[in-house]
């Protein structure tokens, strides 16, 4: 008792103490944490509307919002969430509770919509530019007009309700985040096809993640990775895009078009992607499967046609209505085709209705097609292709191209396999660590206290990252185990330093603790230096590796292993 | 005389004749990858994270036969390179992966499970690397292995200033280095970027004991004994130290699902076997022969 009290009042051993207390608090377990975590929001769905924001990547796991009850009923797992959420009907209100506050959410009608052979007369209201004097000063105002415009007649049936919005995932346990390799996910390093400024680095970082988030993929990481060190000369620049659960071919037509979209008639260009076009329509009414067209049978499988109308700035349009002024008219349209192409490839071509010559219409619609095998199959990737487009519209293009350099989709079910198998390997391997300790120590004096510090520098290293937000990957934990390794191999030595009999006269405890030391920092100084180089090389990939490896050592030398040696001391100094 | 006893009269007496096997090794491992070199061009095999390609896991619930699925998928493809091994836990097949260059993912998943191997939405993993990325991420992760050899001797030197001995650390972690990429030749391990990274956990294990050695023998003349006895001091300690590490990649080598981790615990596995030759023979005798040439001539 009286040598516990005495070890537990080292200052040294208060120190680990202090900062396994610390590390505690930084990684925050909560194995019975209940609720779903709201891990991203739709844009303009329901949940949008009732007030939730997408959460920023930076916040802790255990700092995003959760949803604790809905309906006043509670929602402990995703099971509940999804088996509630599937009796909602259209137009309902649901209170939901959640770790932040309460919310009201309407839900939202689906509809199905059908063209009539009919049409019919409607107010639309538009909002337009309009020169005005005002004090004798001419200026540019909005003016919203009301207009008649003569449409085709829809019925709209409903027949369920749109997704509320919510992407979700089962409650965190803790702080430490999952890297993609274990939390599956896809990965994806572009790179920009030419040498770009910082300035338009950022600019295309923003515009991907735009891109995704209008897209609807809200857990979405984007940084920039370089294969040098800045301070000698940068290397090459690489765009690195993680996001969990989206599917690999989701991700690659929208990540690697650079979205140059153009209009041409003959080689002029009517209008371009991002300035020239005001306004996207994405819902029902004015988007979706071409009701001219449709789908048909196109060689083996199907084929559909999509369209969705977008507005045109007025300059836009003049110059469309320039440059149809001197066209011919062929039977019902014009001699030359309005051609789109998206990133110098052409997606379709549309003739133009001969009544359009020489008016600057600024309504007009976009069209394409997709394919499948069965006709279901070709409507869902023709709206896919509808989606993307439009998402690259509303985004508007890089200012230079990309290439996918690699993308790597990782299954979720794989990697909590991999994550349950390397804390069981973890623990084989220590108690094997201690099995070979009692046999050459044959003390478990010795042997507990090496293993009682190897755990703790596996935590205090999970909390130095889960306070700097750094992920927990397969490379993380290869580091960790080299750390770990080397720090055995640390306390080995300060060990046998101290029961060599054979010395005691000529050095005391000091002394030798000190001179183990010699060699532990040699080890530790080899080792980081080691590492620095990988911290770039790969185009950061193997940052992971590097960085927690040099964490985990870090932590060991400064606080883990000193105490040790004090506990050592000790527990030997009879 | 015990067993103990006489291995140590060995290791006292014989230390010449082990240095020089420990020298003849190191010979052999460089002849091994020369013929490698002069046979593909390569001191190594590239696995497709450090050339370019796809990497496929895909988890199995039954025995599938690697070697067959292999010949049936190169029949296919007969222009791409691929490779297919699985990952077993505690000796049952739990995944398969297989790895191929010059083939696309669409290639592969449609003939999958033409092949009998179900793929389901969702359960499998595909990792592709463009082939010019491959390119600059071996070259880039060579260079970040020379840099760590530089910085790492620069550390030593500066630990021990003088010239000799810590050029003898180097050399030692120079031949495990070696001799552990020729052993991983030899068993057509494919080397990825994970396995680079374990060649640096190596150089980290491996230095290690070399340290603990000179410092001991050098730097620790005032505490008597001969350069013999000191040496093995450390010797119990070095032991002692790659036995821990040895048992934890062993274990780490024949229970982990991850083939990342199993290749990096195979590397170490290797490089510590050779660590206990290149430290204890090469790095020891080596030492102990200069500074009892130094002492005679002083003397």
């Amino acid at each position: 008792m009286a040598m516990l009290k005495r070890i537990l009042t080292n200052p040294r051993v208060i120190i680990l103490i202090i900062c396994l207390l610390l590390g505690l608090f930084a990684i925050n377990p909560r194995p019975w944490n209940e609720g779903v975590q709201i891990k991203s929001i739709a844009r303009n769905s329901s949940a949008e509307l009732a007030g939730f924001e997408n959460p920023k990547s930076t916040i802790s796991p255990m700092g995003r919002e959760r949803i604790l009850a809905m309906n006043n009923k509670p929602v402990p797992d995703i099971e509940t969430y999804y088996s509630f959420v599937s009796t909602l009907e259209s137009n309902q209100t649901v209170s939901i509770k959640t770790t932040k506050g309460s919310y009201k959410l309407i839900t939202k009608p689906k509809f199905k919509v059908t063209l009539l052979n009919e049409t019919e007369t409607v107010l639309v209201e538009e909002t337009i530019e309009v020169n005005e004097t005002i004090n004798d000063t001419v200026v540019l105002i909005n003016k919203t007009v009301s207009k008649e415009v003569e449409q085709q007649k829809v019925l709209r049936e409903i027949i369920g309700i749109e997704p509320i919005g919510f992407s979700i995932g089962p409650a965190p346990k803790s702080n430490l985040r999952e890297g993609l390799d274990l939390q599956g996910g896809t990965r994806v390093l572009l790179r920009p096809a030419e040498q770009v400024s910082d300035d338009t680095m950022a600019l295309m970082i923003d515009s991907l993640k735009e891109r995704l988030n209008v897209y609807g993929l809200g857990d979405v990481v984007v940084t920039e990775v370089s294969d040098r060190p800045g301070f000698i000369g940068g290397g090459n620049k690489f765009i690195l895009v993680e996001i969990a659960g989206a599917t690999e071919e989701e991700v690659r037509d929208l990540l690697g078009k650079q979205g140059k979209f153009e209009a041409k008639i003959g080689a002029d260009s009517v209008f371009k992607g991002g300035n020239d076009i005001t306004y996207v329509c994405r819902t029902a009414q004015c988007s979706g499967i071409d009701p001219n067209r449709g789908c048909g049978r196109s060689g083996e499988g199907w084929g559909c046609s999509f369209m969705f109308s977008i507005t045109l700035s007025p300059e836009a349009a003049q110059r469309q209505s320039d440059l149809t002024k001197g066209l011919s008219v062929e039977g019902d349209t014009l001699s030359e085709q309005l051609v789109l192409f998206l990133d110098d490839q052409e997606v379709d071509r549309l003739g133009i209705a001969a009544d359009l010559q020489g008016r600057a219409v600024t309504d007009i619609a976009i069209t394409g097609g997709g394919q499948g095998a069965t006709e279901a199959s070709a409507i869902e990737n023709a709206l896919k292709n509808m989606k993307r487009l439009q998402t690259i519209l509303i985004t508007g293009s890089l200012p230079v191209k990309i290439e996918i350099e690699r993308i790597d989709n990782i299954s979720s079910t794989l990697g909590k396999e991999f994550l349950k198998n390397a804390v069981y390997v973890g623990l084989l391997a220590l108690a094997g660590v201690a099995l070979v300790l009692m046999i050459v120590y044959r003390k478990v004096i010795i042997a507990f206290p090496i293993v009682l510090t190897a755990i703790s520098e596996i935590f205090l290293t999970l909390a130095m990252a889960a306070l700097i937000g750094w992920n927990i990957d397969l490379a993380a934990i290869a580091g960790i185990i080299l750390a770990v390794g080397t720090g055995v191999n640390d306390q080995i030595v300060i060990t046998d330093e101290a029961i060599r009999r054979e010395t005691d006269v000529v050095y005391n405890w000091k002394d030798r603790i000190k001179r183990a030391f010699f060699i532990i920092f040699s080890a530790y100084l080899t080792l980081v230096v080691a590492m620095l180089p990988l911290l770039f090389a790969g185009a950061g990939l193997l940052k992971g590796f590097a960085i927690t490896t040099i964490l985990a050592v870090t932590v060991g030398v400064l606080i883990t292993r000193p105490a040790y040696a004090q506990i050592v001391q000790l527990l030997l100094e009879k | 005389m015990s067993l103990k006893e006489t291995l140590l009269r060995i290791y006292d007496t014989q230390y010449k004749k082990l240095m020089i096997f420990s020298f003849l090794l190191l010979v052999v491992c460089i002849a091994s990858l020369s013929v490698s070199y002069a046979r593909t061009g390569e001191f190594f095999q590239k696995g497709v994270s450090l050339k370019g390609g796809i990497t496929m896991t895909v988890p199995v619930d039954q025995q599938v036969d690697i070697h067959q699925l292999e010949r049936a998928l190169t029949s296919k493809f007969p222009n791409a390179d691929i490779g297919v091994r699985e990952i077993t836990e505690a000796g049952v097949a739990t995944a398969l992966i297989i790895e191929a260059s010059d083939v696309t993912n669409a290639e592969l998943e449609t003939a999958l499970p033409e092949l009998g191997v179900k793929l389901e939405q969702g359960k499998y993993s595909v990792e592709s690397m463009g082939s010019s990325l491959g390119q600059r991420f071996f070259s880039q992760t060579i260079r970040a292995l020379i840099y760590a050899f530089v910085f790492m001797a620069i550390v030593v030197f500066l630990t021990f200033r003088s010239i000799v001995p810590s050029s003898f650390v180097i050399l030692a972690a120079v031949s495990d280095l070696i001799s552990t990429l020729a052993v991983v030749n030899l068993l057509g391990i494919k080397l990825s970027t994970a396995g680079i990274a374990a060649l640096l956990m190596l150089i980290g294990y491996s230095v290690d004991t070399d340290i603990l050695l000179t410092t001991k023998v050098l730097k620790r003349k005032g505490e008597g004994g001969t350069i013999f006895q000191r040496t093995v001091g450390a010797l119990r300690t070095g032991l002692t130290m790659t036995a821990t590490a040895l048992v934890a990649s062993i274990i780490g080598m024949f229970f982990t699902q991850s083939d990342t981790i199993r290749q990096i615990m195979m590397i170490t596995t290797i490089g510590l076997l050779f660590d206990v030759i290149y430290t204890w023979f090469q790095n020891a005798g080596i030492l102990r022969w200069y500074l009892e040439k130094k002492e005679h001539g002083n003397a």
